[in-house]
């Protein structure tokens, strides 16, 4: 076959091959999506569905105090395990990047094997761990440093631990692949330079990994503003997210416009955090995900 | 009440091939549409029956039962919507979405002269607000939701709703999460009815539901009760369903019948407006309310037995919880309630849950 034959074909063949694609993201994404928003607008019927009554009442109703308060919360527990997230994430990411070819191999087996359980599964473990007379309690009560059984388990802590477990891996492998592809010449030249290691480390390692760690941010907090399953699993369903407001008022609420205007709210929120990420890093791919 | 608890194997169901006789016997007695095939669409919560009663039945009709399920009534609701009633042969679900059912057009009048066990249901299920003249719903079950606690880890004696808000049970109470429900709690404490659509009235147990708050172990809708035979927490206000798992698991719990009074509701079946196979439904309705298997369905389910001549086959120590007491059916059922009332129930069940924590 002939170059420019060839070249041809390719370049009309770039249409046919996308069509699927794009056909996808407007049948499952922005079909969707729009549905969702005419819905927010809409009016809840007497007894079931929604009637087509335009109103800014739904969104009027996410200002009240309480649902404020829910978006409040959600965004306290997201960032608080963010924060703890890059604590332990980033130093585990980085360390991993630096440590030999056998080992980078196995502490990235510990990292994806708990993966190929359901996090559903995961989180049950905790309970195991966190409940009355459960390992936990067991392990202290044993050492003498608590008496008689803590209530562990449907707390907030516990539901930090689980958001922190559920969300970690995204930092580490985010941070990782930043770390791993980083020239560290550039920080021997530092050194050379006369630059301190922890300046070195900041001057140098530190912008160049920013990318993977504000990746792993985006990672860790949007998920975490609706993985509401984890507050209901291990705070009892008592930390209330704006997650689990959607689901109640889409199922026993029979409020599917709040719902929606509700679901908006957090989208534009979300959006605009992949926005805020783009301005820092400016790129629009996010490090660490294939 | 919502049907949730207990945690049966999905009902999936087999018909031998040999079983496989299309059209053999189904219909017996109901003539007109013999030529309907052999397949019966249910649809209802999983868990709903014993697998002896839906093989026995497959054997015994010929018909294959495809079970499908729901976790809520409203996915019951939409779905028969979508499908305008024409997917689904019969529908088991709670007493106030039947009410919508109804009201839409989307089930279909009984003729009940098709049914050999009609006169073997309980009349004190029936002629409810959501049929009452009986033309679509047989009943099959009724709940009460009651508490349950473990007198070796509560230090109070519990009586009734108030009790609950005793500070000595602190970090104690295991809820279920229907918000009717538990909101309904601060309702009858105060006197007044679930179904109230004053928004003032529904604002002040909402102000109580908070004080509620500190004394909540844990809120969880699916098996509740292990909480209190795990004894994570010392009491539990449960569905009829997990009440009786629990004092099944452990006979050293004590049931409450409040005394402020109690909710009920009522489980039914009904036939959607275009069943394919209608006729396969009224088979099966008929099958489940022979007392031997109605009985076999209600030990099975551990909700209040809705057929009378089935009380007799119900084993001695089950009677007690599968009976219905006597003075319970003056329970108040929940129902649809105004749209504002509605949400101002959602609100201060977030706002109560907001403040567990």
């Amino acid at each position: 076959m002939k170059g420019r034959e060839k070249k041809d074909r390719g370049r009309q063949g770039v249409w046919p091959l996308l069509a699927p694609m794009y056909a996808f993201t407007l049948v499952f994404v922005a079909l969707p999506v729009a549905y969702m928003f005419l819905l927010s607008f809409l009016t809840r019927a007497e007894v079931w569905g929604v009637t087509f009554a335009f109103t800014l009442e739904n969104y009027r109703r996410i200002l009240e105090p309480l649902y404020l308060g829910t978006f409040a919360d959600s965004f306290g527990l997201a960032f608080l395990s963010t924060v703890l997230v890059i604590l332990i994430g980033y130093p585990y990411g980085y360390f991993m990047a630096r440590m030999n070819a056998v080992w980078k191999k196995r502490m990235l087996l510990l990292i994806l094997i708990p993966f190929w359980t359901s996090a559903l599964i995961r989180l049950y473990g905790w309970i195991i761990v966190f409940r009355n007379n459960g390992v936990l309690d067991s392990l202290l009560t044993a050492l003498h440093l608590t008496e008689k059984p803590l209530k562990l388990l449907y707390t907030y802590p516990a539901v930090v631990v689980g958001m922190v477990y559920a969300l970690l891996p995204f930092m580490i492998l985010s941070v990782y692949s930043s770390a791993e592809k980083m020239d560290w010449t550039l920080v021997e030249a530092a050194l050379d330079l006369g630059a301190s290691p922890a300046r070195a480390f900041w001057t140098v390692t530190f912008r160049l990994t920013l990318p993977g760690l504000l990746s792993g941010v985006i990672l860790t907090f949007i998920p975490s503003m609706g993985l509401f399953f984890v507050a209901d699993i291990l705070g009892g369903n008592k930390i209330v997210l704006v997650g689990s407001v959607i689901q109640e008022q889409l199922t026993k609420g029979r409020n599917q416009p709040f719902a929606a205007a509700l679901s908006v709210v957090l989208m534009v929120f979300t959006t605009l955090l992949i926005r805020l990420y783009r301005r820092i890093t400016g790129t629009s791919k996010l490090e660490g995900i294939v | 009440m919502k049907r949730h608890g207990k945690n049966k194997m999905k009902a999936f169901i087999k018909a031998s091939a040999a079983a496989l006789l299309i059209g053999a016997a189904l219909l017996a007695g109901c003539g007109q549409k013999k030529q309907e095939g052999g397949e019966l669409n249910l649809y209802t919560w999983e868990g709903m029956f014993p697998q002896e009663i839906l093989t026995g039945f497959e054997e015994e009709t010929g018909i294959r039962i495809r079970y499908s399920n729901f976790s809520y009534d409203e996915d019951m609701l939409a779905k028969l919507e979508e499908t305008e009633g024409s997917e689904y042969d019969l529908v088991f679900a709670d007493d106030y979405i039947i009410e919508l059912v109804i009201a839409e057009g989307l089930a279909q009048k009984l003729d009940t002269a098709k049914l050999e066990n009609y006169a073997n249901l309980n009349p004190v299920f029936m002629s409810q607000f959501y049929d009452p003249q009986n033309e679509y719903t047989i009943p099959h079950g009724a709940g009460i939701p009651l508490i349950v606690y473990d007198p070796a880890l509560c230090p109070v004696e519990i009586t009734g709703y108030e009790d609950l808000w005793n500070p000595a049970l602190e970090d104690n109470i295991a809820l279920t999460a229907n918000y009717r429900v538990i909101n309904g709690m601060a309702l009858k404490s105060m006197g007044e009815s679930y179904n109230t659509e004053d928004l003032e009235v529904i604002r002040r147990a909402g102000d109580k539901m908070e004080e509620l708050a500190p004394n909540v172990r844990v809120i969880n809708d699916s098996n509740t009760q292990d909480f209190v035979i795990s004894g994570e927490a010392a009491v539990g206000y449960l569905y009829t369903s997990q009440v009786y798992l629990a004092v099944t698991a452990r006979p050293d719990l004590k049931i409450v019948y409040p005394k402020e009074g109690l909710g009920f509701g009522i489980i039914a079946g009904f036939i959607p407006s275009k069943a394919p196979n209608a006729g396969a439904a009224y088979a099966f309705l008929d099958y489940i309310n022979q007392p031997e298997n109605a009985a076999a369905c209600f030990e099975f389910l551990g909700y209040y037995c809705s057929n009378k001549a089935a009380e007799a086959h119900i084993s001695e120590e089950m009677k007690d919880l599968l009976i219905l007491p006597g003075d319970a059916a003056k329970g108040e059922i929940i129902q649809t309630i105004s749209p504002e009332a509605e949400d101002l129930h959602a609100e201060i069940w977030d706002k109560f849950r907001g403040a567990c924590d």
